[in-house]
């Protein structure tokens, strides 16, 4: 990732010399504003959700950082103590009496500083926790409430804050601009000899893509063109949204997080799409397919498929017939595509349509381990280290399946196991769920 | 006070006066949660009822899965040996049956003296395991608080009570059983304001999660 | 001239010396006394100076005197109140109206500082004792004057014991018990309602012949009331295996099972019923069918109902009210707190980010 020009002028979402500091207003309206996001986000849900802890611990069992480390800070309860000290303090139902006998304490923006590794470096929401916990408490929507205040705080860390604030301005994290995109969109049309349609006035799919395969991965350009013209759907880019990663959800940007998800309602509803097909990104899922239809107000005006949904979809219809390709393969779910997504029916179809010899991870679908990048945590360079350490994990759970091949459908998911690959000379390299779709279309008839 | 006295006061007053604080109590903390801002979720759901499929989770999350089993099984064993002995000991004593009938109506066959003794003592031992890891494991350490500490007094007091008044041990019987009934006097004030208000909140967090993630056709 | 001996009082009456042995055995027997006690006792009482006692009754039912009196021991209830030296009591005395008022006065004052003397009944307390007079006197007055020459207090039955039936609530003539008014420590406690006739005899005899028995917290004689009703009930092993009797004519109770659910007291009851027995030895409550009412302890009337088990609240609130009231209370709490908690979600200032629009609050639409 390129780095970001440090604009020193004051204000919110302006970045200081300090890492992990964004802004130059005083301490004490850092505090306030924490404060004042966690009380907004501090609504009966998550009320539930702080009153019903009985510190059991269990979390900490399926949390990969804990597990790897044994460190008890790393214990996914304990990574929002200041968002439900805060609760205890001035919301909950017995609030009054916390304040009057002390028992928690105001929050301190030295306690919010110390906390922001547990809640940006040591967590990838991947959910896990929530899985255990035998209260059912959804820690995930706890730490992107605690994330809501630490951005409103001004304390995301500075490598998470860069590509946010840069989608804020470019549109897109890693600086895959318009212009970026209509470039790597006619070199990879010429390359592979296929028509991508970008900025068609009217479509029944409108596609999106991730900036990590512009970026890194743009080979997955073609292999969705491929498909797409294999199932003769009528479908285009659009140049005004084609950003599927949110990185105001990721940060805790409430209002970067709305207006990227906005730039792709309203590109769809240009277009008059009756389906929005999101990349091999897991975060994209989430911010557009569960919480899109929250930020748009109503619900939405077209469907929002996963590319592995669409891709199940159209085999289902008869419309997407594959050769076989009978290796032995192992898939990583992405932890918000699956587990927090809901989609792990679609990838094994497909393995099936390809007659592939698919070796689970777990025994539920998608309770597989993180990969160890997502939430954000990929770009935190500080948390390489630790992030290795949980990759180990995963290196582990996949080698146990034997399998020759590794799949996954989310490209943050294989930038963080190219990334692990090269750190430890590791010999699997992730493939993409859609390209190897894509290498393997019948011919058409 | 003596051990007439402290009975009279213990299944008297004190006991009416408990059930009304945790009466209140309990109502005070459910309306403090649900008045709070709610929001709506828009989201198309995976299915027509898949949301309601996810209410399953109340009952499914009562053990753990297969691919935490390994890190958790045991201690929920124990956790369930405490829970277990504890209502086998309240729900099936005879002397237990008859406060239920005296409060609601209901009534069931009791069991035998020993097997609600052992039952207790079961429950009992598995309290002091549960304390003892509690104190030992790092992670628990670090999140517990008074309530987790007064809780585990709380509840441990009426079944160490109630076996020492079972088997004459300690005060003679009459002060034990005023102090087994006081302690579960203060069990029952304790109730809405602690941690052992997950009794109730346990339905509505696990189902809370279930809605949302069945919505999503997640596995829950 | 010395004084008469108790065993010169027997000759009289034409008990041999190995009837006198023989009745002392019985006696030690029944206060659990070893057969060196007996002997002892034996010895002592051939030499004791025949004791004073003077019995009187207050707030009572005369149902004690009838428990003494119907004795199927009767050599030793005779022994004390026929022949051994009964100087005063208003029932049993020959004597009536100032003849006996005067028979007391000349025997309390012949044996001032060495009588025994018995109270049978509570003392009435409110208008100035008016509920209870004999002979223009109140009882508390008569009390106050009998103890201080008194060598020993024993309150015979639970009215005189803990204040019983007249004590029980809303107590209408301001009952206390004796040691109310002697003093508690001066007290001997034979609670009952009645006693069993052999233990207020025993007790009397004890005191006799050693001095002033070993007593427990409420100044009843250990040798007695050590045990509960229930310690020592033949139906212990149906409560042991949680087999109640849930009716007076239902199997469990042809069958003998356990009356704890009845309403039995036996468990907090520390009497000698279940060993002793009634009527010779021949049963005690329990053993005709009928859960134990607690009557040897203090407040036996105020506890719940005789029927109503002792697992059982005792309050008589009425709970509908109480507790719908107790819930409408904290709905309003929870409901006001989380509309104060509301009104600050609204209330907050523009945060750093300055994203949040107003109307909204509370309502995280960009949650996960």
């Amino acid at each position: 990732m390129s780095a970001t020009t440090i604009d020193t002028a004051t204000g919110p979402g302006k970045l200081e010399p300090s890492a992990g500091r964004q802004g130059t207003f005083p301490d004490a309206k850092r505090l306030e504003y924490a404060m004042t996001s966690f009380l907004q986000d501090l609504g009966a849900t998550a009320a539930l959700y702080l009153e019903a802890c009985v510190h059991c611990g269990q979390c900490a069992e399926a949390c990969h950082y804990y597990v790897q480390t044994g460190d008890p800070k790393y214990t996914p309860i304990w990574k929002i103590e200041p968002l439900k000290k805060a609760y205890k303090r001035h919301v909950g139902p017995f609030s009054f009496f916390y304040r009057l006998l002390g028992l928690k304490k105001a929050v301190t923006l030295a306690e919010l500083e110390s906390w922001q590794e547990l809640i940006y470096d040591s967590c990838t929401m991947c959910g896990r926790c929530a899985l255990v916990c035998p209260m059912g408490i959804d820690i995930p929507s706890l730490v992107l409430a605690a994330r809501h205040g630490m951005q409103a705080a001004g304390l995301v860390p500075r490598d998470l804050w860069e590509p946010t604030d840069r989608a804020n301005r470019e549109g897109s994290p890693l600086g895959a601009t318009k212009e970026v995109l209509k470039e790597r969109i006619a070199w990879v049309s010429d390359e592979h000899s296929v028509e991508i349609p970008l900025d068609r006035d009217r479509a029944d799919v409108l596609v999106t893509v991730s900036s990590v395969e512009i970026m890194k991965y743009p080979t997955s350009l073609a292999a969705i063109a491929k498909v797409m013209r294999h199932v003769g759907a009528s479908w285009t880019f659009r140049s005004d949204g084609y950003e599927a990663t949110n990185f105001g959800l990721l940060a805790g940007d409430r209002k970067g997080q709305r207006d990227a998800t906005m730039r792709l309602i309203n590109a769809a509803i240009a277009v008059n799409a009756k389906v929005v097909i999101l990349p091999e990104c897991g975060h994209a899922y989430q911010a557009l397919r569960w919480v899109g239809a929250n930020v748009y107000g109503k619900a939405l005006p077209f469907r929002v498929l996963h590319i592995s949904e669409f891709l199940a979809q159209e085999i289902r219809a008869g419309r997407l017939t594959l050769k076989t390709d009978p290796r032995s393969m192992t898939f990583h779910d992405p932890c918000q595509v699956a587990r927090r997504g809901g989609v792990s029916g679609a990838p094994r179809e497909i393995f099936r349509a390809l007659g592939a010899d698919l070796r689970e991870m777990s025994r539920t679908p998608g309770l597989n381990w993180c990969c160890g990048g997502g939430g954000g945590v990929i770009t935190v360079h500080h948390a390489d280290p630790l992030r290795y350490r949980v990759f180990h994990l995963k290196m582990q759970q996949v080698e146990e399946t034997g399998a020759d091949v590794l799949v996954s459908s989310c490209s943050n998911c294989r930038l963080t196991f190219d990334d692990g690959q090269a750190h430890f000379h590791w010999d699997k390299t992730a493939q993409s769920l859609l390209e190897i779709v894509a290498n393997n279309l019948a011919e058409t008839h | 006070m003596n051990g007439a006295s402290l009975l009279d006061f213990a299944r008297g007053p004190a006991f009416e006066a408990a059930l009304a604080i945790m009466t209140f109590g309990i109502a005070w903390r459910l309306a403090g949660i649900f008045a709070l801002a709610r929001s709506v979720d828009r989201s198309e759901p995976r299915s027509r009822f898949s949301g309601l499929r996810g209410l399953r989770i109340i009952l499914s999350r009562s053990w753990p899965r297969a691919e935490f089993r390994e890190r958790v099984l045991e201690w929920d064993i124990v956790g369930y040996l405490f829970h277990i002995g504890y209502a086998v000991a309240f729900l099936g004593y005879a002397p237990h049956i008859l406060l239920i009938r005296n409060l609601f109506g209901l009534r069931w066959p009791g069991l035998p003296g020993g097997i609600i003794a052992f039952a207790a003592g079961v429950s009992a031992a598995s309290l002091l395991a549960l304390l003892g890891h509690r104190l030992s494991s790092p992670v628990l350490r670090q999140l517990s608080n008074f309530d987790d500490y007064f809780t585990w007094l709380v509840t441990f007091a009426p079944l160490v009570t109630g076996l020492m008044a079972y088997y004459g041990i300690g005060a003679d019987f009459q002060l034990m059983l005023g102090l087994h009934i006081f302690s579960a006097d203060i069990l029952f004030v304790w109730l809405p304001f602690g941690k052992l208000m997950h009794v109730i909140l346990l339905v509505f967090s696990r189902g809370t999660t279930g809605a949302a993630y069945g919505r999503r056709g997640a596995p829950v | 001239m010395t004084e008469e001996t108790i065993l010169d009082v027997l000759g009289r009456r034409g008990f041999t010396r190995r009837a006198f042995l023989q009745l002392c055995a019985t006696v030690a027997s029944t206060l659990a006394l070893s057969p060196v006690d007996a002997a002892e006792m034996a010895r002592r009482l051939e030499y004791k100076p025949r004791p004073t006692v003077i019995y009187l009754s207050f707030q009572e039912c005369t149902g004690c005197l009838e428990s003494l009196t119907r004795s199927f021991s009767p050599g030793l209830a005779a022994l004390i109140f026929n022949d051994i030296s009964l100087a005063y009591n208003d029932t049993l005395q020959a004597a009536a109206g100032r003849a006996a008022e005067r028979a007391r006065d000349t025997a309390m004052k012949d044996a001032w500082g060495k009588y025994i003397l018995i109270v049978d009944g509570s003392v009435p307390m409110s208008e100035n004792g008016a509920y209870c007079t004999v002979g223009g006197r109140s009882a508390v007055s008569d009390l106050r004057h009998a103890a201080s020459g008194a060598a020993a207090v024993v309150a015979v039955g639970t009215c005189a014991a803990f204040g019983g039936l007249p004590y029980a609530a809303p107590n209408p003539t301001g009952a206390v018990p004796v040691s109310d008014i002697v003093g508690e420590e001066r007290v001997i406690n034979v609670p009952g309602c009645p006693p069993i006739a052999e233990v207020i005899t025993g007790v009397i005899m004890y005191y006799t012949t050693f001095g002033a028995p070993a007593l427990d917290s409420l100044r009843r004689p250990e040798s007695f009331y050590a045990n509960t009703i229930h310690d020592r009930c033949y139906r212990r092993p149906f409560y042991d295996r949680g087999m109640f009797a849930k009716t007076f004519d239902d199997e469990g109770a042809r069958q003998g099972w356990c009356l704890f659910e009845l309403g039995c007291k036996g468990p907090i009851t520390r009497n000698a019923c279940a060993t002793m027995k009634w009527i010779n030895g021949t049963s005690y409550p329990i053993e005709s069918g009928h859960p134990c009412l607690g009557c040897s302890e203090p407040n036996f009337w105020d506890k719940g109902g005789f029927y109503q088990s002792l697992s059982t609240p005792t309050g008589h609130w009425s709970r509908e009210h109480v507790l719908g009231g107790a819930a409408a209370l904290g709905v309003v709490a929870g409901v006001g707190k989380a509309a104060v908690s509301r009104s600050r979600q609204k209330r907050v200032p523009k945060s750093g980010s300055g994203d949040q629009k107003s109307g909204d609050k509370g309502k995280d639409d960009t949650k996960l």
